[in-house]
């Protein structure tokens, strides 16, 4: 059946506008640290709506969108300032579960992720597993039908409020280290589990480290067969590959970094300088402008099949780069007067914080857009790699 | 398979035009005399006219093909793969735009069989400190420098600030011009107006500011596609040379700094192409020119083009100060892409003009 595009992004557009709370949206808007708080009413208005999950097919509550429309959906949603939803369980374990997860697995968490009801995290990064994660080292031996599993994990976002962490664990050593790797779903109040936060550069706390000491858990939950998990584990990191072709975020970040140029500096007092930040904004626009395309070419690649090529690794490595700027941007505009108040020491409360101060938080974090998800280094490996042939 | 550009615009009047690019620039490198190189310019001008390039844009029932901008952004497409070190945005697009907004039928008879060769002067060319402005009013004086032109160019059309279009006879009274090589081997005209007279009907027409800036807003795209042509061609060069060159006991191009430094070029060379493609499909879908697209391309031309004919002469190293490598001789057409129809301060000028 054909879609009718345009009409599918009035639809969306009136339902983000509608019907995603306006103090969700200001939390957005403030870049205000995304929480569990924010994120699961949101899924709940999606899921009751029968949006719950864009990206699944039908017969699992999906709406078995083509990428088109879920592109449409991802951009409309940025450009209102709604959440994107949170993907540890729509995006990433999900899909797993649908593809490799026996039926009673399907049964027993699909529902949880779509209301929103069960939230998830990853277990990947160790402390010497970063971007070279196939060396991670936490072990799982069988015991009956048990795994017990020892080890640690690090960088894992929103382990503080999940109910669940899809794991990789090493279950055999083999010649090549992608071998011998399981992957577990594990309910973190499990016995043995000790989450404590990690002080990230941006004040924000979203990532933690996660002790798992002798922790029990059944082979029930094991995803698949044991030792093909790094099949699973890249399976799901494939699926992302799309996920740099919405740059409407950083379009709005920009649109948004202009406003505040243009108030905090304004004034005859502020020229020069404002003109030189105003410039700088437009160099990323430009750069941004290009992405956009690119991620428009990536969307119809996959809409009629073709190949994404370097595609995936261009956008991460330009976009994020450019998202980098554009916060720099605004750290130049606040930053003598609010970098010096980065933590208030004597109150408390709310509105204790300087107004404002999230776009200082806020540069501190796009600092981890080239490292996550693949550092630059990486993808200019990867690039590489297909450039030279070899 | 190492790394091949794929074009913005194929098809046969690409690898055509690319055919003849890679020739004239075989032709010219081996050339070191200055009369040798015109006449060998001159030449190869009058092919592509015979070819009929410059016909490309002009209506059928002025003379021309009746083509559009895609025809066009094909040719450029191939030549600037080659460098071809002819006017060809300003005479396959600009000078086309102009005299049809002035439905100047015969002038534009002429250039699409190519018996007028024509040196474009827009309302922002460039003068020296000091001098005297061009200004008009019934005669024409002061000077503009740096303008690209054919070889032997026969007329003179210039769009004044005011809006006015002058088609005038490079023999005229009272005008003089010296030629110039552009850093990219093309040729360049300085133009010195002294009590010229201007009669009615050399004044093609009134008030078209607006043609005139739609007009160079065109050049402006096609010499975007000119450079992310001649960088894509940048970058395989760069790339067959890293890894024929031995040095350290190891080919250059295992040296993970520099192929690190190849894929950074690549991805500013992907972005604008993107932007680019997009800038001509919109051009293609709709009248108005999209030109903040347009002025957005040509932005990224300039951070962008001279990131990958840095990046080419660093890692050609000595070779890379030279004029006898393809890729350096490229990398001097994007730089001075850079100029044309707009650099990048003009075109963040009008940007922000609109941002604020």
């Amino acid at each position: 059946m054909e879609v009718d595009y345009e009409a599918f992004r009035r639809e969306v557009t009136e339902f983000a506008q509608t019907r995603c709370p306006p103090e969700i949206r200001a939390v957005v808007a403030t870049y205000r640290k995304l929480s569990r708080k924010i994120w699961q009413p949101w899924q709940q208005i999606l899921h009751a709506h029968g949006w719950g999950a864009p990206s699944w097919p039908k017969q699992f509550g999906g709406t078995g969108w083509d990428p088109q429309q879920r592109h449409i959906f991802d951009e409309v949603m940025a450009e209102n300032d709604c959440p994107p939803q949170y993907h540890h369980g729509l995006r990433h374990i999900g899909p797993v579960i649908i593809e490799f997860g026996t039926p009673e697995q399907q049964a027993r968490f699909l529902p949880g992720i779509l209301s929103g009801e069960d939230w998830w995290c990853q277990g990947y990064s160790e402390p010497g597993a970063g971007s070279d994660l196939a060396s991670l080292r936490t072990a799982a031996r069988r015991e009956g039908d048990e795994y017990i599993v020892d080890g640690q994990k690090t960088w894992t976002s929103h382990a503080h409020e999940s109910d669940w962490m899809y794991t990789l664990v090493r279950t055999s050593k083999e010649a090549k280290k992608q071998q011998g790797i399981t992957m577990l779903l594990i309910p973190l109040n499990s016995p043995g589990i000790t989450i404590r936060p990690i002080r990230t550069i941006d004040g924000w706390h979203h990532v933690n480290e996660v002790f798992l000491d002798n922790v029990r858990v059944p082979v029930a939950n094991r995803i698949g067969e044991e030792g093909k998990g790094w099949t699973y584990g890249k399976f799901l990191l494939e699926r992302e590959r799309l996920g740099g072709a919405n740059v409407a975020p950083a379009l709005k970040n920009l649109e948004r970094t202009r406003e505040l140029v243009a108030q905090e500096l304004a004034g005859e007092t502020h020229r020069a300088k404002r003109a030189a930040l105003e410039l700088r904004l437009l160099l990323a626009e430009a750069e941004l402008r290009g992405a956009l395309a690119l991620g428009k070419e990536a969307v119809a690649a996959v809409m009629e099949g073709r190949p994404l090529g370097l595609l995936p690794s261009v956008l991460k490595l330009s976009t994020s780069v450019t998202h980098q700027h554009v916060a720099e941007v605004a750290m130049d505009a606040v930053g003598e007067r609010l970098a010096p108040r980065f933590r208030r020491i004597d109150g408390s409360g709310p509105n204790a914080e300087a107004p404002g101060i999230e776009w200082v938080q806020n540069y501190m974090y796009m600092r981890v857009r080239t490292i996550y998800g693949g550092s630059s280094e990486v993808q200019k490996n990867v690039i590489a790699k297909q450039l030279f042939g070899s | 398979m190492p790394f091949t550009a794929s074009p913005l615009v194929g098809g046969d009047a690409y690898e055509m035009a690319q055919r003849l690019a890679l020739e004239v620039d075989a032709e010219l490198s081996a050339l070191s005399d200055a009369g040798e190189q015109l006449a060998c310019l001159r030449r190869h001008w009058d092919a592509i006219a015979g070819l009929g390039w410059m016909a490309t844009m002009v209506a059928e029932d002025a003379g021309g093909a009746g083509g559009d901008l895609s025809d066009v952004a094909a040719l450029a497409c191939g030549a600037g793969r080659g460098g071809l070190p002819l006017p060809i945005a300003t005479a396959c697009v600009v000078a086309p735009a102009l005299l049809a907004a002035a439905g100047a039928r015969d002038m534009l008879a002429q250039v699409a069989e190519g018996a007028a060769r024509i040196c474009v002067i827009l309302p922002d060319a460039a003068q020296d400190p000091g001098a005297t402005r061009l200004s008009f009013d019934r005669t024409l004086e002061g000077g503009v420098v740096g303008v690209e032109t054919p070889p032997d160019p026969t007329h003179l059309l210039l769009a004044t600030k005011a809006g006015e279009l002058l088609l005038l006879s490079v023999d005229s009274p009272g005008i003089t011009r010296s030629l110039s090589m552009r850093i990219d081997g093309r040729l360049a005209a300085d133009w010195h107006f002294v009590g010229v007279a201007v009669a009615q009907e050399q004044v093609l027409a009134r008030g078209i500011a607006d043609q005139a800036d739609r007009a160079r807003d065109l050049g402006a795209l096609i010499t975007c596609v000119e450079g992310v042509s001649a960088m894509g061609a940048i970058i395989e060069q760069t790339i067959a040379f890293l890894s024929d060159r031995v040095q350290f006991n190891a080919p250059l191009a295992s040296y993970q700094a520099l192929r690190h430094r190849v894929a950074e070029m690549y991805v500013e060379y992907e972005n604008l192409r993107g932007l680019v493609a997009h800038a001509l499909r919109e051009a293609a879908a709709t009248d108005a020119l999209p030109w903040r697209d347009i002025a957005l391309a040509k932005l990224r031309l300039g951070e962008a083009g001279r990131l990958v004919a840095h990046e080419t002469i660093q890692m050609h190293g000595g070779m890379g100060l030279t004029e006898g490598v393809a890729a350096i001789r490229l990398a001097r057409r994007v730089m001075m892409a850079e100029f044309e129809f707009g650099d990048r301060s003009f075109q963040a000028d009008r940007l922000l003009a609109q941002v604020a």
